[in-house]
């Protein structure tokens, strides 16, 4: 029961960890958070499971054009409720995102609908029994691949040119700029590959689920927030360990405690971390 | 680059700001400020700052605080714009032009206070010093090159730089900036808040770079240590350049003695 | 057709109440709150609650629904209103999505269905149940709340929050203690909501859990935008707006969230003062820095 409950709450975890890495990245080059992330996370679900509803398409290509989606849709954003506003005092933003968050939301609700969406492909996937849990091959499936992103961007971010210069603007912009690094093309690639790894967890979450729907991306937007404050603001490995923590804490308050307040456990999680060690389990960059 | 030190003794005694003087040695100068005027919101720090570098020059603009050195630099890098005036590098305006642009150019500022990337690896700040850069065989060739100058980019690459002491956060802070491959370095303040001994150690290799013939401009509240390197000096006040000359004429001004030498200050940049 | 004009002048009432309130964490505070439903729902509770199971009367009924919303703010606010602007927005939509699940849940509550039959105030022998005496009570309330907002706001205090939002370093420098005022503010603010929330649950004596969600903390925060950071009269006029426009546009209605929240991004870019913003007050933080 115990090891069960880990299991899924891993599994969320690691959709809440990708989710937490777009936050904490933004949050990292801003200073600003990205309210709307969740609903990039609900329109990368929304691309994968349209696409693959017209029957034509590969599960990989639907995948990865989902996550494309997402990243162009934070792109947009970044240009429409940031880039405008950037200089003014941060609420200002914060509430030009809260904005972009309502409008895309109920935008999704009229063309979409209100009702689920089941996930269009069945996978036959069968479950593992390891040492008295049972745990199918579709969550394993998941969370490797979330691990897998992640790893993915934290090469990224060590290693390549790029990678090290959205650190660098990060860290003192305009030093980063006499170094030649473009910051605005450096800020629009934040938002790029944070959206695609939101899209991504929305999509895993859409099959995990087998519902998509307009108001998907609400909770687990938030919940991936306060995820990423756990971690500290601004820093990678904290946003996966925020995100992991998280899902766990859930899936372990919700069977424990009380299953009708699981969605409580996030922020009550979040109360407790901002009363207690604001800068997060290790320590945000901060700004 | 080869070749400036020569040169350098029989220059700098023009008084002249624009207009180069007419020895044979002289070459028409790659900097040039025409009349700038830049601030912040409402504010005009630069009320009109004219000066030039010529290639293989050290030149210094000295003087008190605010007197708007670091407004200075910070207009010529692109980060403030040109309000009036005209801002040159090799016949070419940068009024307009953007920090990346202007980096590409060669002109290449060591930010006051270093600024070091302090969570990056050390060499991680090196590889962003040549960031616009190109040519990749070349940027690998010139970071060998400073590993071998400076062993202690080698000993430290992995260490992140903010675990640096602040002379050798200064050393790096110069050689990320050397790996941008300067045609003009700019500095700002790189003395503040080291200690005597370390500054020393920083002028050690400015003056090293200068006798590679590095053109350099240089800005200091420590006067003392940047007219002893520099070939030429401005000196500045409230906005504006007060008096310029050869760096050895301004270390026997009066005025300059009495306002940024100090009297009876010992000499301990020997 | 009367009848309806007393229905949206009432409901106008409650807003403008909500809508001032959430602009003094906005505009005095530089703040932003995205749980200021759930005070309003908690205080809507507290007061139908206690009038219901306790009979208490509607005076004290109020005052419990303004102190227990005003307790929570202030217990929200303390651990969050010293970090940066964007912790508050997430922590009181977080409280919001807890006092949800808390309404949802609990039995005394009524659960999703909420409760009904909640008593129409009687205040010294003389009933309310009459709209046009429920919109003086309101209009009251509103002018109760009006004054103590604009006393707030021109007082040594104000002038201190006004320094806040525009520059806190400088204000902590200067010696105010920001953070206390902050949570002053906050808790203020949410005691307000709670008031708003009582006179709701009295009027329309039947409260359900989706009266209280982020739907109605982004059309206050829209109300807000609308008339103007900091702006009291503008907080008027947009509380008016945006709670009359919706029935004037009733064929729209599916379209009313799209509209806030294009709302909300076109108004910060193109008139951050909002539309009688900019006046008397300092609206130097909207501007850009060079």
């Amino acid at each position: 029961m115990f090891l069960q409950q880990l299991f899924n709450g891993l599994t969320t975890g690691s959709a809440y960890a990708l989710i937490a890495l777009g936050y904490t990245m933004i949050y990292g080059i801003l200073g600003l958070i990205n309210f709307a992330q969740g609903e990039i996370y609900m329109c990368g679900a929304f691309v994968a499971v349209l696409l693959l509803a017209t029957g034509k398409v590969n599960f990989f290509i639907a995948f990865a054009a989902g996550m494309g989606a997402a990243a162009l849709l934070g792109l947009i954003l970044e240009r429409v409720a940031f880039r405008p506003l950037r200089g003014a005092h941060p609420l200002v933003p914060l509430i030009s995102a809260i904005g972009a968050s309502i409008f895309l939301q109920s935008l999704a609700l009229l063309v979409f609908g209100p009702s689920d969406r089941p996930f269009p492909i069945q996978f036959t996937f069968s479950t593992v029994t390891l040492g008295g849990v049972a745990i199918s091959t579709l969550q394993g499936a998941i969370f490797a691949a979330a691990l897998g992103l992640m790893a993915l961007l934290v090469l990224f971010v060590r290693f390549t040119r790029y990678g090290k210069a959205i650190v660098a603007c990060a860290l003192d912009r305009d030093t980063a700029r006499l170094m030649g690094i473009n910051v605005d093309r450096m800020v629009a690639l934040t938002f790029i590959i944070g959206s695609a790894l939101s899209g991504a967890a929305g999509i895993m979450m859409a099959i995990y689920y087998n519902a998509t729907y307009p108001r998907m991306g609400l909770l687990p937007g938030l919940k991936a927030f306060s995820a990423a404050i756990l971690g500290g603001v601004g820093n990678i490995p904290g946003a996966i360990l925020g995100g992991l923590v998280l899902g766990v804490a859930e899936s372990l308050g919700a069977a424990y405690i009380a299953s009708g307040y699981k969605d409580a456990v996030a922020f009550v999680i979040l109360i407790l971390v901002l009363l207690l060690r604001p800068q997060g389990i290790l320590k945000g960059r901060g700004h | 680059m080869e070749g400036g030190s020569e040169e350098r003794g029989s220059r700098g005694t023009g008084v002249s700001p624009v207009i180069p003087p007419p020895t044979p040695s002289s070459r028409p100068p790659m900097l040039t400020l025409k009349s700038v005027q830049a601030g912040y919101g409402p504010l005009t720090v630069l009320k009109g700052i004219s000066l030039h570098v010529r290639p293989g020059e050290v030149v210094t603009l000295i003087g008190g605080n605010g007197a708007g050195k670091s407004t200075t630099l910070r207009t010529i890098c692109g980060l403030l714009p040109v309000r009036r005036g005209v801002l040159e590098f090799d016949g070419q305006e940068l009024n307009r032009l953007s920090p990346e642009r202007i980096v590409s150019l060669g002109l290449v500022l060591v930010p006051e206070g270093r600024r070091v990337f302090s969570s990056l690896s050390v060499t991680a700040n090196l590889e962003l010093g040549s960031y616009h850069r190109t040519d990749k065989a070349q940027v690998r060739r010139d970071l060998e090159d400073l590993r071998e100058r400076f062993p202690l980019l080698r000993e430290r690459a992995a260490q992140p730089a903010g675990t640096l002491s602040g002379g050798e956060q200064q050393m790096l802070a110069i050689c990320r900036a050397l790996m941008a491959k300067p045609r003009l370095l700019m500095l700002d303040e790189p003395s503040m808040g080291l200690a005597p001994r370390i500054v020393r150690q920083v002028y050690g290799i400015l003056s090293d770079l200068k006798a590679r013939g590095t053109t350099l401009l240089l800005i200091e509240q420590n006067a003392r240590a940047a007219l002893k390197l520099a070939d030429r000096g401005y000196v500045m006040e409230t906005g504006r350049i007060i008096l310029d000359g050869a760096a050895a004429e301004l270390r026997d001004d009066p005025e300059v003695q009495r306002a940024y030498l100090g009297k009876g200050y010992r000499e301990v940049w020997e | 057709m009367e009848a309806y004009i007393l229905h949206l002048s009432i409901m106008a009432g409650i807003y403008i109440i909500l809508t001032v309130s959430l602009n003094l964490i906005i505009g005095y505070a530089g703040q932003v709150s995205l749980g200021h439903a759930a005070f309003f729902g908690l205080g809507a509770y507290v007061s139908a609650l206690t009038s219901l199971n306790w009979g208490l009367p509607f005076p004290a009924a109020l005052v419990l629904a303004m102190l227990f919303a005003g307790a929570c703010g202030l217990g929200l606010g303390l651990p969050t209103l010293r970090l940066k602007e964007d912790y508050l927005a997430i922590v009181t939509l977080g409280f919001g999505v807890i006092v949800d699940l808390i309404m949802v849940n609990l039995t005394i509550t009524g659960g999703p269905d909420g409760l009904v039959g909640i008593p129409a105030p009687v205040i010294f022998g003389l009933s309310f149940r009459p709209p046009v005496r429920y919109l003086a009570l309101v209009l009251l309330t509103v002018g109760f709340t009006l004054l103590v907002v604009h006393r707030l706001v021109h007082s040594y205090h104000g002038r201190a929050l006004r320094a806040i939002r525009d520059h806190e370093v400088t204000a902590q420098v200067m010696g105010v203690n920001t953070p206390a005022y902050k949570v002053m503010i906050f808790t203020l603010a949410a005691a307000l909501a709670g008031a708003a929330g009582s006179l709701y649950a009295h009027y329309i004596t039947f409260i359900n859990p989706e009266s209280f969600g982020l739907h109605t903390s982004i059309l206050v925060l829209s109300m807000v935008i609308l008339g103007g950071m900091g702006s009291l009269a503008g907080s008027v006029v947009g509380a008016m707006t945006l709670a009359v426009l919706p029935e004037l546009l009733r064929r729209a209605q599916a379209y009313q969230d799209l509209i806030y929240g294009a709302l909300l991004i076109v108004l910060l870019i193109w008139r951050p003062q909002g539309l009688l913003g900019g006046g008397k007050l300092s609206l130097k933080f909207l501007r850009k820095k060079e």
